[in-house]
């Protein structure tokens, strides 16, 4: 049940932020209609939006049912839950279109001028894979006047109103690091981080491709080509398998301005 | 350790902070960070796919199967539990944790072409996973997850192409049929790019050890040595994991064998009641004119005949006349000719009658076996008299029409009329109520039928009826086989085996046989015993091996 909420309220979050009006929402069957933007983006058909746009005409943009409340999940619509299609897509179009940003911390009205810090956020996911895999999220927030770097950021700065334009009376101080040099510091803190993990999972899964390397060898003469071929392709399926890998993938980032009297209480 | 990682991200977020079209509002860039952290996994213990599928109630030892699957064997494993304890199931769950996790994108499962819709539906339906079974121009590369039959697979252009992509994930149902590594399925199956696979079978070992070699060898290559080596050590012992507690060591890291009697799913009963049903006055007579044809007509006429006619008229009637046509009896005074005009004139059978008070009585759904298609008309016409819905089944149905017909009987019809229960024919736990209308000859297809009902999914006691008629050969079936049927019971998945071993080819021939060549009801009871007893040992001997 507390799932099912989550991703009605992610919905609703979702569809209001990309501005598609919510037509219904009931004990967990929300009506949505698209814009033309989003059925684009969503509904998965070119051809019509091409033949729309040749033709210069107005676009119809098709409306969604969506339910998250399982005792409905055979009525019409999609029934949305962790892992169905509509939500995946929804997170892979907030992957590819929201990776960067720049806001400002929105101020009411000060008498003085006031500058504003600013603060390089990256929010990453390290995935480790060995015989299973693993994710952790990290977010990072690295003051880019003086250099302190933030763990848990985004938790850190979730509840402040954050624009994409500036208020009056502030103004943007210019970062002494420069952003790309910046997220290299970041990266070596996500090296440092990785190196300090424990390392167990990786040596169980060297063991066991060890393990079963030494099966297949005992197995497998190499008498013909057939067999050296069944030999290559079962010792790839392994190192696939076992061969221990991390990988880092950038959620999204971007360059954030703080009053002073806001980076001194996100780094407490 | 190799890190991979996104270098370039520090100079693209310098460029595009300048561009506005690319910068994300704060509410987006919050979604973003929490689809990402919804999409996450962050322990490699345990199940995830539990929490995504609260719909489901998983029972125990399928919790533990997919777990020891994902966690102890690296997702290669036989999956050999009992028949309906929920192999399915087991693999579904794998499938939906290997997908939760991101650890697998491209999936093949290859069942009997009979299977496949079932596997797209259950997919679907339990564990909201999207598969698809290829029609007419498959695009093998495109579609994520497919189910489709090795038949099919195996075939040109298929062939070329399956072998062509790396699979993360292959399921292989009903694997026990690729036990031969000369065939061509086998082959097709070893030469598949697999990073993780699955091989369902209630049979791991169906004749030989060595069937034991060749379905770890698809997972495995090397686990059990080669075959000349496996042969000298264990190749003598046909059939036989006893007395081998190394192998049965080996084999348990990479087989999975759950028991009905370790499960909860004793938990619902099946409550066997014996339905003894009397002609009626006309019927006994007819039933006793039959008897003069056992001077006239070989016995196996007369056995066949007298099951008939303890089923219904129109069985009776339909192969006395074949019968009567293909002799020629130009007087028309034979037996065989009394009995057909006795036959005309009987009134509704008794048993009919006796199946329709039950019905009635209940507003709950029932399956009625008969082993006749006469019958199946009949009883079908019979219980439409009464205005009771009822469908048909049979074996010979098209897969379409059966699924259709189940889906009948479950949202609208009362009753199905089945002829045949087939061992991977239907599931119909939303049903539990059976009339063996008449009973087999072989108790094993007693046991499948009741395997249709009494399975996964059911959740109520399941109640059979078994109908015999008084005084007739009915009464001597049942007497002879069915108070021993704990016995066929015991033996389910292993009595193929056995009774190759004893080169019976099938059992309800062997009895029939047996029970023809008597000369007295007392010699057919003490050549059945024996029977019984060298099946009771000999599963005695494989339960102890394979456990």
């Amino acid at each position: 049940m507390k799932e099912a909420a989550a991703h009605e309220q992610f919905i609703r979050s979702f569809f209001h932020e990309y501005d598609c009006p919510i037509l219904s929402d009931e004990n967990g069957r929300l009506v949505i209609q698209l814009t033309d933007k989003m059925d684009e983006a969503l509904m998965n058909r070119p051809f019509y939006w091409h033949y729309i746009k040749k033709m210069g005409r107005q676009g119809d943009p098709m409306s969604l049912t969506l339910i998250t409340n399982p005792d409905l999940s055979e009525e019409k619509g999609e029934y949305i839950h962790s892992g169905s299609p509509r939500l995946r897509q929804l997170y892979r179009f907030l992957q590819d279109n929201c990776r960067f940003t720049k806001l400002y911390e929105a101020v009411t009205i000060t008498d003085q001028q006031s500058p504003l810090v600013p603060w390089l956020v990256t929010n990453l996911r390290i995935s480790y894979f060995g015989k299973q895999k693993k994710d952790e999220l990290l977010s990072i927030g690295l003051n880019l006047i003086h250099g302190t770097m933030a763990p848990s950021f985004m938790e850190r700065i979730e509840n402040y109103p954050l624009e994409t334009t500036i208020s009056d009376f502030t103004f943007p101080m210019t970062p002494l690091i420069r952003i790309p040099s910046g997220y290299q510091r970041i990266v070596s803190y996500i090296h440092r981080h990785i190196e300090s993990q424990d390392r167990t999972w990786a040596s169980q899964a060297m063991e066991a491709l060890h393990e079963e390397k030494q099966l297949l060898s005992a197995f497998f003469k190499e008498e013909n080509e057939e067999e050296r071929k069944l030999l290559e392709q079962e010792l790839e399926a392994l190192k696939g398998r076992f061969t221990p890998k991390v990988t880092v993938d950038v959620i999204n980032g971007g360059l954030f301005y703080f009053t002073q009297a806001t980076t001194n209480q996100i780094i407490i | 350790m190799e890190i991979l990682l996104d270098e370039k991200y520090g100079e693209q977020l310098a460029k595009e902070a300048a561009n506005p079209d690319a910068i994300s509002s704060w509410n987006q860039f919050k979604l973003t960070y929490q689809a990402a952290k919804s999409s996450s996994v962050p322990d490699f213990e345990g199940l995830v796919a539990l929490s995504h599928l609260p719909h489901i109630d998983f029972l125990p030892h399928q919790k533990e199967a997919a777990e020891e699957i994902i966690h102890q064997m690296q997702g290669r494993a036989i999956l050999a539990d009992e028949v309906g304890l929920g192999k399915t199931i087991e693999a579904g769950l794998v499938l939906k944790e290997y997908l939760i996790r991101g650890m697998v994108n491209k999936v093949l499962i290859l069942t009997p072409a009979s299977l496949v819709n079932q596997w797209v539906t259950e997919l679907h339906e339990k564990f909201h996973i999207q598969a698809y079974a290829p029609r007419k121009n498959p695009a093998w590369k495109d579609a994520d997850i497919m189910v489709t039959s090795i038949d099919m697979a195996k075939r040109d252009p298929h062939y070329s192409e399956i072998l062509s992509i790396p699979y993360d994930l292959i399921i292989i149902d009903e694997a026990h049929k690729l036990k031969n590594p000369a065939t061509k399925n086998y082959q097709f199956v070893k030469a598949l790019q697999k990073k993780y696979c699955l091989l369902l079978t209630a049979t791991p070992i169906q004749n030989r050890i060595t069937d034991i070699f060749n379905l770890v060898s698809i997972l495995k290559p090397g686990y059990l040595g080669d075959l000349s080596s496996f042969k000298k050590e264990y190749g003598k012992k046909m059939g036989n994991l006893d007395g081998n507690v190394h192998l049965k060591k080996l084999i348990s890291k990479v087989m999975i064998r759950n028991r009905r009697q370790d499960t909860g799913l004793a938990d619902t009963k099946r409550m066997v009641k014996t339905e003894w049903i009397e002609f009626s006055e006309e019927e006994q007579q007819v039933y006793e004119k039959l008897e003069t044809i056992k001077g006239t007509h070989p016995s196996f006429t007369y056995l066949t005949l007298a099951k008939e006619l303890c089923s219904s008229r129109e069985a009776c009637y339909l192969s006395s006349k074949q019968m009567y046509d293909k002799l020629g009896d130009p007087e028309n005074t034979g037996p065989l000719h009394d009995l057909i005009s006795g036959v005309e004139q009987l009134p509704h059978h008794a048993k009919a009658k006796r199946m329709v008070e039950i019905i009635e009585q209940s507003d709950e759904k029932f399956i009625v076996f008969t082993e006749y298609r006469a019958s199946q008309y009949y009883l079908q016409w019979y219980l439409q008299q009464h205005g009771i819905s009822s469908v048909p089944f049979r074996g010979g149905f098209k897969r379409s029409k059966k699924d259709w017909m189940k889906q009948l009987f479950r949202d609208h019809a009362q009753v199905m009329i089945a002829t045949e229960a087939a061992g991977e024919g239907i599931n119909l736990q939303f049903c539990r109520n059976m009339i063996n209308y008449d009973l087999p000859w072989n108790p094993m297809r007693l046991e499948q039928r009741i395997g249709r009902i009494h399975r996964f999914g059911q959740e109520k006691n399941v109640q059979i009826y078994n109908f015999a008629i008084k005084n007739t050969i009915e009464e001597h079936i049942l007497n002879l086989l069915y108070d021993k049927i704990s016995l066929f019971e015991n033996a389910i998945g292993e009595l193929d085996h056995i009774l190759e071993d004893l080169d019976i080819k099938d059992l309800g021939h062997e009895i029939e046989a047996i029970y023809s060549e008597s000369s007295s009801y007392g010699e057919a009871k003490i050549k059945l015993n024996n029977l019984a007893s060298v099946i009771s040992s000999h599963s005695e001997t494989e339960r102890r091996s394979s456990s």
